[in-house]
């Protein structure tokens, strides 16, 4: 594959936002690796080192399990990726974030149900503490009529029980997100060990592609930031993306749904994409860059990529493990805008 | 991890049954659950929002479970005359507009004590403005057409562009308070706010959640905005299509909260509902608003005539 890497960041001096966020990457992830005992599949070595960029001599695993349907044994092919990944759940709160945002019976917007049932199952049987399912759709006010229509409520069970509507859930401020002094977030997300995102493979048509960074979108609560959540948009996407998985990101863990993803103009309006496959992995930068990979998408081209890339994880594909299927076997050009088509990977 | 259940909103929202059983249920679900500070959360035993003790006060009005509330959430007005969306947060937000119209429909203009602060809330809402508006925007739909940047209406949080629920919220406000504080500035921007709203109507007549295009694709209309832009828009009797729209998006709609809001708009538009059943829900914003839909609902609480 032909990469080019034309912007790679270096500590910027004149940045001290910059430093001050490297400070507390650095931080957090002390602090989630040494209280919570998580790991999250990350190389020990890493936080030694004293490098130009906090992760600049990161290597993270990605797991690429083949899956050609939802209903042929899809929890043990996402067991399988987990342990991969070397993810330890035992005695963990998990939320579960997919990503349902809008329907359309004609295409495939949402992290299709059975992904979401199995990974509440095997996250289950793995030993975590409690399991959780958590969204806040962006785009519609009643969430559990969205959680109808993509049959959430009739097919995952207990759904109501374990369901919380992130948009209209109770909520504690944290300080210091992006150029805000504070921004609030629900207490399920913030009381969560660990965040699964599980993620939808998709183009965007602002961000080039939606993955388990973009999903986060759907932590912030609608109640206090509108529907759409505008306040990101003024943030900036890419840099909006990029604070979530600063704040969430080392509590996290990505399984994306490209069993059938969608093309052209996502996240709503593009078309069915089938790529037989889940992206698991701890590190959300570089299990992003492996699914833009797969889906013919050069990631340092992709601009909230770019910004993460050794500050919140790795993106270059020599630094991730790939582990199961290789990236070339199922590598599956997906269609894109016009006005991404820069991004395609050569 | 804190957890919440929801149990029964499973109902199809057509319309509201006529019989006052439907009403009591819900009028009765609100008095159960209404929090020691005066206020609801979105679902039981959580702590008191803005949003669904707006709704709840309004549909329980002339009872001291009404009165409790509402004195929580003036107690949520800020020093510039918004209010906060909840006691965690500081700055005032789009249901500022929900609250001058609470305000306005419980007669403070006729308190001397209140009436300042009402006028205070007025003046946040006057000038509270989306922030799209830029001149490159402006000087784009000048030359390539598309939407027209120039014509403001109002954000979910001040700073940010403007979108349909909190502009057709902010028009009931200022419609009801031009009866009492007219101004050409609050005419003027009842005026442009209306414009905004029609001119992201949708290409299929209703509305989508603040566009009615992305990157050249057409956005469909959402029930539930088309809903609240139709409330923002009561004086408008040319609006055919968009009615014809509502009844089909009310027939198919799984949503019993855009089915509250379409019952609602259509009874203030004096539209005949067809009545069906439907299970009361433990969302309590949901609840709230069926209740003011219900056929004997407080539902005037939102009715406008012209500016």
């Amino acid at each position: 594959m032909n990469e080019q890497d034309p912007q790679k960041r270096q500590p910027d001096p004149q940045d001290p936002a910059g430093s001050r966020r490297d400070f507390l990457i650095a931080g957090a992830t002390s602090l989630i690796a040494g209280v919570a005992g998580f790991s999250g599949g990350r190389d020990e070595r890493s936080h030694r080192a004293v490098p130009a960029l906090p992760l600049s001599a990161k290597v993270s695993p990605v797991a690429i399990v083949k899956a050609t349907s939802y209903s042929h044994d899809l929890e043990g092919r996402m067991m399988e990726g987990i342990l991969e990944c070397d993810l330890d759940v035992r005695g963990k709160r998990v939320l579960l974030k997919p990503n349902f945002v809008e329907f359309d019976p004609n295409t495939c917007i949402n992290t299709d149900v059975a992904i979401v049932a199995a990974a509440l199952n095997v996250f289950s049987t793995m030993g975590a503490a409690e399991v959780k399912i958590g969204e806040g759709p962006g785009h519609r006010r009643d969430t559990y009529a969205m959680a109808e229509l993509t049959r959430y409520r009739s097919e995952v069970p207990d759904f109501d029980r374990i369901f919380v509507d992130l948009n209209r859930d109770d909520v504690s401020p944290i300080q210091n997100f992006a150029d805000r002094k504070e921004f609030f977030f629900s207490n399920n997300v913030l009381g969560a060990d660990l965040i699964v995102s599980l993620a939808k493979m998709k183009t965007h048509h602002w961000a080039g592609a939606t993955l388990s960074m973009k999903n986060y979108f759907g932590l912030v609560p609608g109640a206090l930031y509108g529907w759409p959540k505008n306040e990101l948009h003024y943030i900036g996407i890419p840099k909006a993306i990029v604070e979530l998985t600063r704040v969430f990101g080392p509590k996290s863990f990505a399984i994306v749904d490209g069993i059938v993803g969608m093309e052209g103009n996502g996240p709503i309006q593009g078309t069915p994409k089938p790529v037989g496959v889940m992206v698991m992995g701890s590190d959300l930068p570089a299990v992003d860059a492996t699914c833009c990979r797969i889906m013919g998408i050069n990631p340092f081209q992709v601009e909230y990529l770019q910004m993460a890339a050794d500050r919140l994880g790795v993106i270059d594909e020599k630094r991730i493990q790939q582990r199961g299927e290789n990236i070339s076997s199922v590598r599956t050009n997906f269609q894109l805008v016009k006005e991404f088509s820069h991004l395609r990977l050569a | 991890m804190e957890s919440h259940t929801f149990a029964d909103c499973t109902g199809v929202a057509k319309g509201f049954p006529a019989g006052p059983s439907f009403l009591k249920q819900r009028l009765d679900a609100l008095r159960r659950s209404q929090n020691p500070d005066g206020g609801w959360g979105y679902f039981a035993g959580r702590k008191s929002w803005l949003e669904p003790t707006a709704y709840a006060t309004m549909a329980l009005h002339g009872e001291p479970a009404a009165d409790r509330a509402w004195k929580l959430l003036s107690s949520w007005q800020t020093a510039d005359g918004g209010w906060r969306p909840s006691e965690a947060a500081r700055d005032a937000g789009w249901g500022s507009s929900i609250c001058l119209t609470i305000a306005l429909g419980r007669k403070e203009w006729q308190n001397p004590s209140r009436s300042p602060a009402l006028q205070k809330s007025l003046s946040w809402l006057l000038e509270t403005a989306g922030a799209e508006s830029n001149w490159f925007l402006i000087a784009a739909h000048f030359f390539r057409g598309g939407r027209d940047f120039s014509l403001h209406g109002w954000p979910w949080k001040p700073g940010d562009s403007s979108w349909v629920e909190p502009t057709s919220h902010a028009l009931v406000a200022l419609k009801q308070a031009a009866q009492h504080y007219p101004s050409a500035k609050l005419k003027d921007r009842v005026r442009v706010g209306e414009a905004q709203l029609l001119d992201v109507r949708s290409r299929d007549g209703g509305w989508n959640y603040g566009n009615a295009e992305a990157f050249g694709f057409d956005l469909p209309s959402y029930p539930e905005t088309t809903a609240l832009a139709l409330l923002g828009l009561q004086e408008h009797r040319d609006l055919g299509k968009a009615f014809d729209l509502a009844d089909k998006l009310l027939e198919h709609t799984p949503s019993p909260l855009a089915g509250a809001w379409l019952t609602i708009t259509r009874r203030l538009h004096d539209i005949k509902m067809l009545d069906i059943n439907a299970n009361p829900s433990e969302d309590l914003m949901l609840t709230a608003i069926e209740a003011l839909a219900a056929p004997e609902g407080n539902y005037w609480f939102l009715k406008t005539v012209g500016v």
